[in-house]
């Protein structure tokens, strides 16, 4: 990649790593990771465990701070303007983990209030939901009662609320039934179809490949190809995927 | 907006947490029952105060009454209680009762009102075995635990609260989860955990200075505008001091188990463990003489006394040359050697009650000098100091008394020493006793001290919670 990067697209990424790379003591967790996502882009990382992609997910959100290089979100740099780019960002982890003791609704104002939205009605914040969806009767419950599923559209809900630019999903339908997972790939579209930019680490070849516009495949810390889920197919990712990470590069 | 939108969260975590409520009507409770402890003790007080007030003008119309009878022809109701004499008229059965009236917020914090007294029977015997001594009748465990006062739940308790609410005011968030959504927003971990602590301090210093404020209203403390407002600010630092070594423990990054483990601990050793080994170190290193050895000196300077009572007589006469006037020392009266025998009682119970008075200010100093390492014991001194109920009201209400207890002494031995009589145009001059309150004006002034390191402690422990809490990020 070149100093100023552009997307896949030719657009302005709303999420760009340059030479992002992080150690953790003598261990390279992640190194010089180059990446550039544009609006309505899904890039979906793969990889095994401990291949760098919750720590790309994590330096994205100013959770940890890069060895070296930069994370990019709408061209701000996370490490100098962490609450600006919070604002354009929205997180689903692999766990929604809300307020047990309120409701979908009261967990929504709170983060979409805390996001910068300001006190959004009731009526819009279930019209939220709903989007997301919810039914109506749920989002009234304590959130206690709500299934993992169900805490994922709450966590949709407050990406839509907070009208972010770029969504960051750190192995969101893992767990998840195929009923509920196919939902959430849908609402997912639809965040793209808006131009919202998704980063998505995950495990599913089989979504990454429905649901992304390019995969990343890392190993070991370093993203070791990039493809187009547009020019291959199911089997053909899963040979790509089986031949980059067979265990030849070793730990740094 | 943050602070708001956190306020309006925690509000809705609160109501809809049952075992909290219940810590915090539990609480409530409390306070209510210490504040009724605390205004049945100032009602006690008060009628005690009230009945010594009228007893002293009882005591001086009967005697007014019983001394124009006599002046009018009549005779004294004993031969031995002849009010006509300085020796009666100025010993127990004209005595003067001096009173120190319950602090302005004694409701609030009995103190040491139930342990000192605040009234003597002042006498020509009025010496220094009276002011060792203790009339009152009280149940010991009470004197050594002390009564169960809004002070006492103040100190021992409220931290207990405070802990309750706040040892996993960021660690349940990490464990719950809610942690890495809630910081993948625009927001800190410092101004969150800022936010959700004020608000319980909110709680808590709301409750308590609640209960504070309506038992002042319901004693009359509200007189003193200024003491309340030093006890509210002594109770709001002692919240935060806790607050804020909640907040930097659960900055540390452990479990909330941890966090409580710890947290117990120190409310342990710096509520429990230090005042009480600072009492204990004061105790073994000054040992206070004991009471028996005032008794016994007592009695032997009175065995003494009466076996040489001309000899003191001539002694006594030697050091006070002005009382030699209109007595015969060849012939003295009954009067000048029953005083001198009095005086050098007096004399003697001086001397083991300086040693007395030393050691007890040895211990003072050492635990003024060490309080500072106990939150918990400069909190209670600045409650009672402004409540008016602490130590140093009461050695000034004694020294007053000493002092009181001299010019009654002046005014009668003289006549003692001639033998003279007595009548009823002299009462009009006796002296009374009326307590300048020198209390009042520096409470302030006296819980500065511990105050200020309260509030150092609470910088730096506040301070170092700041520093860490600002390097919490989502993925710690």
């Amino acid at each position: 990649m070149t100093e100023s990067q552009e997307s896949h697209t030719g657009a302005a990424p709303l999420l760009e790593a340059r030479g992002l790379t992080k150690d953790y003591g003598g261990t390279r967790a992640l190194d010089s990771l180059d990446l550039a996502i544009a609006p309505g882009e899904v890039y979906c990382l793969l990889g095994p465990n401990g291949a760098g992609k919750t720590t790309t997910i994590n330096l994205f959100l100013g959770f940890v701070a890069p060895s070296a290089g930069q994370a990019l979100v709408a061209g701000l740099n996370v490490s100098t303007h962490d609450r600006e780019s919070k604002r354009r960002l929205a997180y689903i982890p692999e766990q929604v983990m809300l307020y047990r003791n309120l409701s979908g609704i009261e967990n929504l104002e709170y983060f979409a209030a805390l996001g910068g939205q300001g006190s959004l009605r009731r009526e819009r914040l279930v019209e939220i939901l709903v989007e997301a969806g919810l039914d109506g009767e749920t989002a009234g419950r304590r959130v206690s009662t709500y299934s993992k599923g169900m805490r994922q559209k709450v966590g949709i809900a407050i990406a839509i609320a907070k009208k972010a630019d770029a969504l960051l999903l750190d192995e969101p339908t893992s767990g998840l039934d195929p009923t509920a997972s196919n939902e959430f790939s849908a609402l997912v579209e639809r965040l793209r179809n808006r131009g919202v930019a998704v980063l998505m680490a995950t495990h599913d070849l089989f979504r990454a490949k429905d649901t992304g516009t390019r995969v990343g495949i890392m190993h070991y810390g370093r993203l070791v190809t990039e493809l187009s889920t547009a020019e291959i197919g199911h089997a053909d990712l899963e040979r790509v995927y089986l031949e980059h990470v067979s265990d030849n590069g070793g730990p740094r | 907006m943050t602070a708001r939108t956190v306020l309006k969260n925690e509000w809705r975590l609160l109501m809809a947490d049952r075992p909290l409520k219940i810590a915090l009507g539990l609480f409530v409770v409390l306070l209510g029952y210490a504040l009724t402890n605390g205004v049945v003790w100032l009602r006690f007080q008060e009628r005690t105060v009230e009945a010594t007030t009228s007893g002293n003008v009882e005591r001086a119309s009967a005697l007014r009454q019983e001394l124009e009878a006599i002046e009018a022809g009549g005779q004294p109701s004993s031969p031995f209680a002849d009010p006509r004499s300085p020796r009666v008229l100025g010993g127990p059965s004209g005595s003067h009762t001096a009173v120190l009236a319950p602090g302005p917020l004694t409701a609030l914090a009995i103190g040491q009102s139930d342990l000192l007294p605040y009234y003597y029977d002042v006498n020509i015997y009025t010496n220094e075995a009276s002011f060792q001594q203790n009339g009152e009748v009280e149940n010991p465990l009470n004197l050594m635990v002390g009564r169960f006062d809004l002070t006492f739940a103040v100190v021992y308790l409220l931290p207990l609260l405070v802990l309750a609410l706040s040892f996993n005011v960021l660690s349940e968030e990490r464990e719950q989860g809610t942690l890495a959504l809630t910081l993948s927003q625009p927001v800190s971990a410092r101004s969150v955990v800022t936010v959700k602590l004020a608000f319980r301090a909110l709680v808590v210093a709301g409750i308590v200075l609640g209960v504070s404020l309506l038992g002042a209203l319901a004693t009359g403390g509200f007189g003193s505008p200024g003491r309340i407002l030093l006890w509210s600010v002594t109770v709001v630092a002692y919240s935060l001091f806790w607050f804020a070594l909640a907040a930097w423990v659960n900055a540390l990054g452990r479990s909330s188990a941890w966090n409580a483990t710890v947290l117990v601990g120190a409310w342990l050793v710096l509520v429990v463990v230090l005042p009480a080994a600072i009492n204990a170190a004061a105790g073994l290193l000054h040992p206070l003489p004991s009471r028996v050895e005032m008794v016994t000196a007592q009695r032997e300077a009175s065995n003494d006394a009466v076996n040489r009572r001309s000899e003191l007589l001539a002694r006594y006469l030697e050091d006070h040359p002005e009382m030699a006037e209109g007595v015969v020392a060849d012939e003295p009266g009954l009067g000048a050697l029953s005083w001198a025998a009095t005086d050098a009682v007096n004399g003697r119970l001086e001397e083991v009650a300086a040693e007395h008075d030393a050691r007890r200010a040895e211990q003072t100093a050492l635990v003024r000098r060490y309080r500072f390492l106990s939150p918990a014991l400069l909190a209670q001194e600045a409650l009672l100091d402004a409540a008016g109920t602490g130590d140093a009201r009461f050695a000034d209400f004694q020294s007053q008394v000493r002092v009181f207890a001299e010019q009654w002494r002046e005014f009668f031995v003289p006549a003692i020493m001639a033998d003279e009589q007595m009548n009823a145009g002299v009462l009009a001059d006796v002296p009374t006793f009326s307590l300048v309150d020198g209390d009042s004006a520096d409470p302030a002034c006296r819980a500065t001290a511990p105050l200020a390191v309260l509030a150092g402690l609470l910088a730096l422990i506040g301070a170092a919670a700041g520093v860490r809490l600002g390097r919490v990020r989502g993925a710690d």
